[in-house]
């Protein structure tokens, strides 16, 4: 009984940040309309930022977390401004294809800047072991956990009272109807790409924390794929959920399964929950017209 | 008949012409090429092993080059990808007509090389993964340096089965060639010994999270575990097992033996087995050649150094010497033939290098080493 | 100069090309792609060859994503699997290599056929994304099945001899590639003069809408997923043969990647784009490494562990700043070269 509540507690840490990025992914499609392939990557550059200003300033973690934010936030809106909106208007699949472009340029720029070797984030908290009961976590996955609630809460709260909220949904709706009640799709757009940048970091920093930052970290993304599928692509909440899912599952198939399996029971989950709601778990149906 | 002599004649004035001047060999220089990863993760091998053929070239150039040629060296990365490995193969041998040829990349992509450079028949050192595939059967031109895996993990369990008798082992590994010579070479001390293998698995080349791995491995109750990763797969199986505060004999293997993995480990990694043919970084010798190789390379190159860079040095120097014994009329024929008379070859970093007639796989003895935290290095077991 | 096109009758309509010169310079080029090869050296070769193999995949890929708009994240999976289909058979079994490509196509055409299946439920990024859990599911399936596939230590492939004729040298195997690439160009062309085609077009451009219009939307979906496995999976399987060693490692992720990134930059929908983009993006690397030699050993020497990176990122660069001014992608920019060249000096 321990062991399969250790597994599930330790899949909820893991898919948290899966569900963070997921997120992230989420927030960007359901307000422009793409699948930015770049996610994972921004996760890893934060990462990179974030041991950079650790080596700087040791024994200010507060410090390092929030200049790495301050940097996830000109990040994002770097992107924004410089590399997605010139590409406003353009067909869909060139501007995912730029996502694919800038994955390349940052994955070879951190290995430019930085080097290919692992490092540790060490910022003197997130790695100690807090007992839950008899389940050992580490601070970074606890942390990451309330984050994730926290997001999720707080994106809930966001798209329900606040006006940018409501007007992301109206843009998400019909940016046309949207840009004629007098929303900026372009400030919008901006807004959701520095919001998804600054979760994608925070996700980056809880996997820098808890294992290393390497040019491996933006696989991490590749994982939030299916999370974001299952829980649905314009799904924001959904998404996050659709990340602990799939650390649970991947977790249970590691651990009753075998090893092997772990890392595709995350695709066999989707294949599966795809064929009973095509559009994820949570994922509004479009309406189709001729 | 025409066309028959005209060919014939050809073909020896092709000869002749070979015999004169091989190619990439001029008066005043001699080009070697070389193909590793230099992006993406397996870099942290790549760039190490370049940096070692770098050295044992700035030596010989310091000191006057080989007979009077001064050696260069084109590098070309593969991103560990099987297809650029080939084209890389490709444009050294054809287009910059290199001499000789320090590295073959990683091992999946240098099997595929294989024929290329079979055909080619130029001297090859293959010393960055020397796995059975690359001598077994021996080729011709194909040369290397090392021990493989199989027999490094056979040495490395059968010390612990003898120093740990009669406890419970579990091994886990990633699913690829290497992961796979891993287990052969377990396989063998298992059968051998008879040993009590209660957890056995294969984990996802790239997976980076271990948690329900090695709550597996703490529930089946293994008291020596093997964790078979490269670098960060092991630091987080042995992470994972830190925070569940299960504590079983831990070994890895030489990839991941650099002070990377330590740094990264933290004090978990203390007093972890290892296993290499290369000399741990507190001995004499391999701080002599940190101090030569800070006269020779750049400050980046001597941070990237680590045991990578010793297997190139030693295998790269095993070249140099046979090119230097040919004299001035340097040939592929010649080099071949005195790369086999090498004998006894010491550089005090490894074991002496030998070859033979028809032996292309200098074995190299290894040695059991244990991690030690305070000082990030790993120091031999008496 | 041509002015205007008079179509007659429903074959002229949908005729390839009417234009006599096309045909002739198309010959020409044909045979100057067979001859080429007895003239090249080792490593200009290895491009040509790169170029018709990827040609040829991205052809398949080009029938599933270009023509009916189904986009698949998970094509290096077919090209694995035809890999492996060709590997097994020829290289464990001692079977002709003629029944080798035969099943280097099939199997793929099957595995098409059930990773279509969810296709018939799921659209856009949903569909792309359950393609890339098949490619994922496929290679662990060729790891497990060690007993036939050998597992992860793969398998090594010889050259072929088909019909007595030897494809030992590199040229004759680029010549073997190149009647590869041309039948599967000349039939992806003719693929959007039948029925077939226009069908799958028209589920493409809307799928309700082709419903709507009595076309059974199943049936097509599948057809292409089988057509698209079918051709990529030949194409695996002459990379295989080319890398001579079938593996995992040999077929990584990012070559579906690059795959979609051949359609998109070369134009998605068209098969001449399709060719222009394989040119293109099989290129790019070495132009960029020439670039970066241009600006001299000094930069070389000054980046000496860099050099690589640079050329990563010149890579991203160069696909940002293109899709970013041609959007169209290289065939818009063949369109407007060609219309200037007929219309010259008048501007339209």
């Amino acid at each position: 009984m321990q062991y399969l509540v250790d597994q599930i507690v330790s899949g909820i840490a893991v898919g948290a940040i899966y569900g963070l990025i997921a997120m992230g992914l989420a927030l960007i499609y359901k307000s422009t309309g793409l699948a930015n392939f770049a996610q994972g990557e921004m996760a890893m550059l934060i990462a990179y930022i974030a041991w950079t200003l650790a080596g700087l300033m040791p024994g200010h973690p507060w410090l390092v977390v929030g200049g790495a934010l301050v940097a996830s936030v000109v990040l994002g809106l770097a992107i924004e401004r410089l590399i997605m909106r010139p590409m406003l208007g353009e067909p869909v699949f060139a501007t995912v294809m730029v996502t694919i472009a800038l994955a390349v340029i940052l994955r070879a720029g951190a290995m430019l800047i930085w080097d290919p070797y692992p490092h540790a984030l060490d910022i003197g908290i997130g790695r100690g072991v807090v007992m839950l009961g008899a389940t050992g976590l580490r601070e970074a996955q606890l942390a990451a956990i309330l984050t994730l609630m926290a997001a999720l809460a707080g994106f809930w709260a966001f798209f329900r009272y606040s006006r940018i909220g409501k007007a992301m949904r109206a843009v998400a709706a019909d940016s046309r109807a949207a840009q004629l009640m007098g929303i900026s799709a372009a400030r919008i757009h901006a807004i959701a790409w520095t919001a998804s940048a600054v979760i994608a970091g925070l996700a980056g920093i809880f996997f820098a924390l808890l294992y290393d930052v390497s040019p491996n970290l933006y696989h991490v993304g590749l994982k939030s794929f299916p999370a974001t599928i299952l829980g649905g692509l314009d799904s924001v909440l959904g998404s996050g959920f659709g990340g602990v899912l799939i650390g649970v599952a991947e977790n249970l198939a590691g651990g009753y399964l075998a090893s092997s399996i772990k890392e595709i029971a995350g695709f066999i989950v989707i294949i599966a929950v795809l064929m009973i709601r095509p559009f994820g778990l949570f994922g509004e149906r479009d309406i189709e017209r001729v | 008949m025409h066309f028959r002599t005209l060919m014939a004649a050809l073909l020896v004035m092709a000869s002749t012409a070979a015999m004169a001047q091989q190619q990439g060999v001029t008066d005043k220089e001699i080009l070697l090429g070389e193909v590793e990863p230099l992006t993406g993760p397996p870099a942290l091998l790549g760039i190490a092993y370049n940096v070692g053929t770098k050295i044992a070239i700035a030596e010989a150039n310091k000191a006057g080059g080989v007979n009077g040629r001064m050696l260069k060296l084109i590098v070309e990365d593969d991103g560990y990808v099987s297809a650029r490995t080939l084209q890389a193969l490709r444009k050294l041998i054809e287009v910059d007509k290199i001499f000789a040829l320090t590295s073959l990349s990683g091992s999946g992509a240098s099997v595929a090389a294989l024929p290329v450079v079979e055909k080619a028949g130029l001297p090859t050192m293959a010393s960055i993964a020397p796995i059975s595939q690359l001598f077994q059967p021996p080729r011709k031109n194909v040369f290397a340096v090392g021990q493989t895996y199989e027999e490094g993990m056979y040495q490395l369990t059968r010390y612990l089965a003898m120093k740990f008798p009669d406890k419970k082992w579990g091994i886990l590994t990633q699913d690829d060639d290497y992961g796979a010579t891993l287990k052969g070479g377990f396989g063998m001390t298992a059968r051998e010994s008879k040993l009590n293998v209660v957890y056995q698995a294969d984990y996802k080349k790239g997976q980076q999270d271990f948690s329900s791995e090695m709550l597996k491995v703490r529930s089946s109750g293994a008291e020596i575990f093997l964790a078979g990763g490269v670098i960060a797969e092991t630091v987080g199986m042995v992470r994972e097992l830190e925070k569940l505060n299960a504590k079983p004999v831990t070994a890895m293997f030489w990839p991941g033996r650099v002070s990377a993995t330590l740094k990264l480990m933290g004090p978990a990694g203390d007093g972890i087995y290892a296993v290499d043919y290369v000399e741990a970084e507190d001995s004499a010798a391999y701080k002599a050649f940190l101090e030569k190789a800070k006269t020779l390379v750049g400050e980046a190159e001597i941070k990237a150094i680590n045991r990578y860079t010793i297997a190139s040095y030693v295998s790269t120097r095993v070249l140099i010497e046979a090119m230097r014994r040919c004299g001035k009329a340097l040939t592929w024929e010649c080099t071949i033939a005195e790369i086999e008379k090498t004998e006894n070859f010491k550089t005090g970093l490894m074991g002496p290098v030998n070859f033979g007639k028809g032996v292309r796989f200098s074995s190299q003895a290894v040695r059991i080493m244990r991690a030690d935290f305070a000082t990030l290095s790993y120091k031999p077991v008496e | 100069m041509r002015s205007g096109h008079f179509k007659e009758s429903i074959p002229g309509l949908i005729m390839l090309s009417d234009s006599v010169p096309v045909w002739v310079w198309s010959g020409l080029l044909l045979v100057a792609l067979a001859l080429a090869p007895y003239a090249m050296n080792a490593y200009a070769l290895s491009f040509l060859i790169l170029i018709l193999i990827t040609g040829t995949g991205a052809l398949g890929l080009h029938v599933l994503t270009g023509c009916t708009g189904l986009i698949s994240l998970g094509h290096v999976g077919f090209l694995l699997l035809g890999a492996y289909a060709y590997a097994v058979p020829v290289a464990k079994f001692g079977l002709p290599p003629l029944l080798g490509f035969f099943f280097a196509g099939a199997v793929p055409a099957l595995a098409g056929l059930v990773v279509g299946l969810p296709s018939l439920r799921l659209k856009g990024l949903y569909l792309a994304i359950t393609t890339l859990a098949f490619a994922f599911i496929i290679s662990h399936l060729i790891i497990e099945m060690s007993w036939l596939t050998d597992g992860t230590r793969g398998i090594t492939v010889p050259r072929p001899r088909l019909l007595g004729l030897d494809f030992d040298s590199d040229a004759r195997f680029a010549n073997l590639c190149l009647l590869v690439a041309v039948l599967t160009l000349f039939a992806v062309l003719n693929l959007g003069r039948s029925r077939v085609g226009r069908a799958l077009i028209a589920v493409r451009d809307n799928d309700i809408a082709a419903r709507a219009m009595g076309i059974n939307l199943e049936a097509y979906k599948l057809k292409a997923f089988l057509t698209s496995a079918f051709v990529t999976g030949i194409a695996g399987a002459l990379f295989g043969i080319y890398l001579s060693f079938v593996s995992i490692e040999g077929f990584p992720f990012l070559m579906s990647i690059e795959a979609l990134a051949i359609l998109i930059v070369g134009g998605l929908g068209s098969a001449l784009g399709t060719v222009l983009g394989t040119v293109f993006i099989v290129l790019l690397p070495e132009a960029s490494r020439i670039a970066f030699g241009l600006l001299g050993s000094q930069a070389e020497r000054l980046f000496s562990l860099g050099a690589h990176e640079i050329r990563s990122v010149l890579y991203g660069v160069v696909i940002i700043l293109f899709l970013r001014f041609e959007p169209r992608g290289l065939l818009g920019l063949w369109h407007d070269v060609r219309r200037l060249w007929v219309n010259w000096p008048l501007r339209y």
